[in-house]
This record gives structure tokens, sequence and C-alpha cells, in this order.
């Protein structure tokens, strides 16, 4: 009954989350202690020096002891690294949702939509190509609302039909009703359109200072993802302007009618473009018509994005801000985690992982 | 066979002279079948070379991009982004034939995508997951030319053994044999008829 209305509350937030008194105090201040155990930056280069084992032994001496404890059972070596990473980012942020109330709750459970829409997205994906329930459940992270044993139920169905009729009293419902079983890339950047509408809507007209630089945080990540996404499209040669549906509205120094425009052009022309945004300065030494990889220009608009949250945040301490901050730089922890164990596993160079890293 | 087994008539000397004839002209054209398959060999080895050198760079890419893909995006991720793999690789198989050896023609389609035709949401993924897709495509379709040019060098092998097998056969066996089996019989005939013109001179005397 208790875990019903969890997840009817988690089904419905806006009627139940987005009013009340919020504890934006309290709420920072277990933040920040949070915060303080995070990695040093100094942590990283040491990391790069050590064996997988080594690496695996110093994790489970740091935050992720009960994690690497708890899964030791069902994985090893680098997988165990990997999912004991997941888990703790899961357990965190499903931390930081209980603690937190009211409004605060609200924007911060918005924000972490995006794990729902990620899970939705893997089981779809999963029923699509005949996974088991247990390769699906493998590569579900539920840091979101939906918790773990209502995305496990959803894995469990048996077609993707009955996945969205389980889903029939959410709010992702109205996009999922369209999925037959052929456009499932159509479904997915419908759902993860709707992620940015939903934060706007849940930022409203941002009257207080703190929400303001929210907005301004979220219209910001929204540039760079249309700007990612151009670059992508360009790279396949891709001119075709029906593929503005990709494209997120609402960005900060991007404006659509701009990022449009941009869409017929070849590479060359839109480097040529982009060179007048004020992104260009951040990403113009790894930019060239000739390149023949996008993974530096991503990693390099990652890297600008949790700048972009570290400087926020200090503004504004009793606010949504630190939160995010919070949430981006742990994101970047595991993700700069994996990436060593990961790349030392592959048998990347010291140099290719230390471009990817986001220090 | 050996010459002593044989009959010694006038048809069966016919009979090996006409055997003779054709292993010869059989031999010959063997001979030219060899030769025709070691050059045909000689330059599918080539392309073999080439493209086995290509199809290890092509592994050694793939295995890069996915080994990036897997540390920046995640294992998980990279799992979830296959699951919604569209339009698998269709391989039709089809055959030709080099001097009456058989080989395959592997013929392929959906195998280079542009991001749109892959399956997965370009808004939810990222350029680490599309550059490692990009780089198995390019591997699975180098990894079916080099199916279609190793097997077609294989088979080839097969058949310049079998058909240096049967040159040496004629030419070291049946033909000397049935030289020796011709040899007898003439030699025989002759004596035979000898003996005849012996028999019938002692009839008159």
């Amino acid at each position: 009954m208790h875990l019903l209305q969890r997840l009817k509350k988690g089904l419905h937030p806006q009627k139940s989350r987005s009013k009340g008194h919020s504890n934006y105090a309290y709420t920072t201040a277990r933040v920040r202690a949070m915060k303080s155990k995070l990695l040093p930056r100094e942590t990283y280069p040491r990391l790069m020096n050590m064996e997988i084992n080594q690496i695996t032994r110093f994790i489970q001496e740091v935050e992720y002891k009960e994690d690497v404890d708890e899964l030791a059972m069902t994985y090893s070596g680098v997988d165990l690294i990997e999912h004991a990473l997941n888990r703790n980012l899961a357990v965190t942020f499903t931390k930081i949702l209980s603690i937190s109330e009211g409004e605060l709750n609200y924007l911060i459970s918005e924000y972490l939509k995006k794990y729902d829409i990620w899970n939705i997205k893997t089981i779809l994906r999963g029923k699509y190509c005949g996974a088991s329930t247990d390769e699906i459940l493998e590569a579900v992270v539920s840091a979101g609302r939906l918790r773990y044993t209502f995305l496990s139920e959803l894995a469990a169905k048996p077609t993707y039909e009955d996945v969205i009729e389980a889903l029939s009293t959410s709010e992702y419902y109205s996009i999922l009703k369209e999925y037959n079983g052929e456009n499932l890339s159509g479904i997915e950047n419908l759902l993860d359109k709707k992620y940015y509408d939903d934060l706007f809507q849940a930022i409203g007209d941002p009257k207080s200072k703190d929400k303001k630089l929210f907005n301004k945080f979220i219209r910001t990540d929204i540039d760079l993802k249309n700007l990612v996404t151009l670059f992508r499209l360009k790279k396949y040669g891709i001119k075709d302007p029906s593929m503005s549906d990709l494209l997120i509205e609402g960005g900060l120094k991007l404006k659509i009618k701009e990022i449009e425009r941009m869409l017929p052009l070849s590479f060359e022309d839109f480097l040529t473009e982009i060179e007048n945004t004020p992104y260009w300065e951040e990403i113009s030494d790894c930019c060239s018509p000739k390149m023949d990889s996008l993974i530096y220009v991503e990693t390099r608009l990652k890297k600008l994005r949790l700048k972009s949250a570290e400087s926020f945040s200090h503004v504004y301490p009793l606010s949504i801000v630190p939160i995010m901050d919070y949430i981006l730089s742990k994101e970047n922890e595991v993700s700069n985690l994996r990436i060593i164990i990961r790349g030392k596993a592959v048998g990347l160079s010291d140099e290719e992982i230390k471009n990817q890293l986001v220090i | 066979m050996g010459a002593k087994d044989v009959k010694p008539t006038r048809s069966e000397l016919i009979e090996l002279k006409k055997k003779i004839k054709l292993s010869q002209s059989g031999h010959k054209l063997l001979k030219m079948k060899r030769d025709g398959l070691i050059l045909e060999f000689f330059d599918i080895l080539n392309k073999a070379k080439d493209v086995r050198a290509e199809l290890d760079k092509a592994y050694e890419v793939a295995n890069k991009k996915i080994g990036i893909a897997n540390a920046v995006d995640g294992i998980i991720t990279v799992k979830s982004t296959a699951f919604a793999l569209q339009n698998i690789p269709q391989i039709e198989l089809e055959s030709r034939n080099i001097m009456g050896v058989v080989v395959p023609k592997i013929e392929s389609s959906s195998v280079r995508k542009s991001i749109e035709e892959r399956g997965y949401g370009i808004l939810g993924t990222s350029s680490y997951t599309d550059e490692a897709a990009d780089a198995y495509e390019k591997l699975v379709e180098k990894i079916i030319v080099a199916a279609e040019i190793e097997t077609t060098m294989k088979k080839l092998l097969d058949d310049i053994e079998k058909t240096k097998r049967r040159v040496n056969a004629l030419e070291f066996k049946v033909i000397p044999e049935l030289q020796e089996s011709m040899n007898f019989i003439s030699l025989r005939l002759e004596e035979m008829e000898r003996e005849n013109t012996f028999r019938l001179k002692k009839i008159k005397g």
C-alpha cells in the first residue's frame, strides 16, 4: 500500500509536490555535507597512476564501499565497479529526494526525471529487441522518481503494449501511446523534449533570483544540447529542415530561429556560422572542417556545462542552485571514475583517458 | 593397370591409343587450369592481404571507439542504446565461377546507416555512441568483404591442390602406364604376326 502511494505520488508529481513548504536550509546544508565527500580534483591524477585492482580498493575505501559489497556477489572486475557507481548515484539522488520537501523537492524531482525517461526508454528498447528481464534491469538506473521495484515490474511485462499500459496513468502516456513498435527513435526524442518542457513548466515564470539562475542553467544546458545535436547532424551530412523537430526550444544564447537557419548548411558553413556564437571560444581549437571525431567537442561542452553550474552555485547558497551543482558534480565524479576504470580496462592510453575526463 | 593385364588385341590397342590421346589433352587442359588458378590465386592473395590489413585496422578502431563509449557513457548506456537497433544487416549469398571453381559472392545491405536510421533517439544519446556505431558498421563491412575474399582464396587453394594432384597423376602415372600397355600390345601383336608367318611357312614346307 505504501509503495502504491509512493508510486502514485511519483506518477503525478505536479498534483502533490508543487505546493508546500520547502526546506532549503536543511537540504542545502545536507547537500553541502555530501559535496564535501566528493573526490577532490587532485585524486584523479593519482587514480590514473593506479592499476584497476588498486582503484577498486580505493573506491571501496571511500563512499562506494556499501555498493561494491552489495554487488560483489553478482558482478566482478570492471563491471562490478560500474554497477556500484551507478547504484551509488541512484541511492544518493533518492536520498536528496527524500530529504527535500515542497517546491524544492518538486524542482529536484523534475530535474532527476531524466533518469525516469532513460529507464522507460531502456525498457522499451529491451522489449523492442526481445532482451530478457535481467538484461533490461542491468541497464536500469533508478535515480529518478520511478522506484526500482516498479521498473522491475515494467521490465518483466511481456510486450511493449503492456509496458505502455502500465504507464497509462503517468505523464508520459500521451507520448508513449503513439508508439507502434516501429517509431522508437521518434518516441525517444519526444520524451527527451518533454523533459525540458516539463522543467520549464516546473520553474514557471522565474521571479526569485535563484529560480532565475536555475532557469539560466537549464537554458544553457539546452544551448549545449542543441549545439551537440547540430554537430552530429552536420557530421552525418543531414540537411533536412524537418530535423528541426530535434531541436529544443528555450536556449539561452542560441535562439531556435538561429539554429534552424543552420540546419540546411554544410559542415564547413555551419562551422563558420557558429564562430559567431558565444560557445565558439570553448570549442574553437578542436573544430575544423576536416575533423573526423566529435568526441572532443562534446567533452569540451560537458566541461563548460559543469563550469557554469559551479559558477552559479556560490551565488545563492540557500537555493536549488547548490543542489543542482552537487547533482552535476556527483554525476561527473561517477563519470570520471568510470572513464578511468573502463579506459584502463580497454587499454586506452593515459592521454586519451585524460582527454575524456571532466575535471 | 599393369601392362601385362591387358589383352593384346588390335581393338584394345586402338582403345588405348584413344585413351592416351584423351589423357594427354586432359593433362594439357588441367595444366592450363592449374596455371590459370594460380594466377587468379595470386591476384586474390594481394587483395586478401590488403583486406586483412584493413580489417585489423577497423577492428582496432572499433575496439577503441567502443572503449571510449563504454568509458564515457557507461556500458549500461551503450547496452541500452544497442537494444534499439533497427534494420539488422542483411546478407545475401550468391555464387560465381572462376575456371570451374564455385566461389561465394556476398552482397550486404543495411550495414552502414545514417544517424536517424539507427533506431535510437538522437537527443538522448551522444557522439561517443555514434562513433562506436560508425566504427562497428565499418568493421562489419570489412568482415563481409574479407569473408568473401578469404573463402574464395581457400576454395581456389583447394582446387589448385586438387588440379595439381590430377595433373601429376596423369603425367606420372596414367599416361606412362597407358603408353607402357600400348607398347606391350604393339610388341605382342608384332610377335604374334611373326609367329603366324613362321607357322604358315612351316605348313607350306
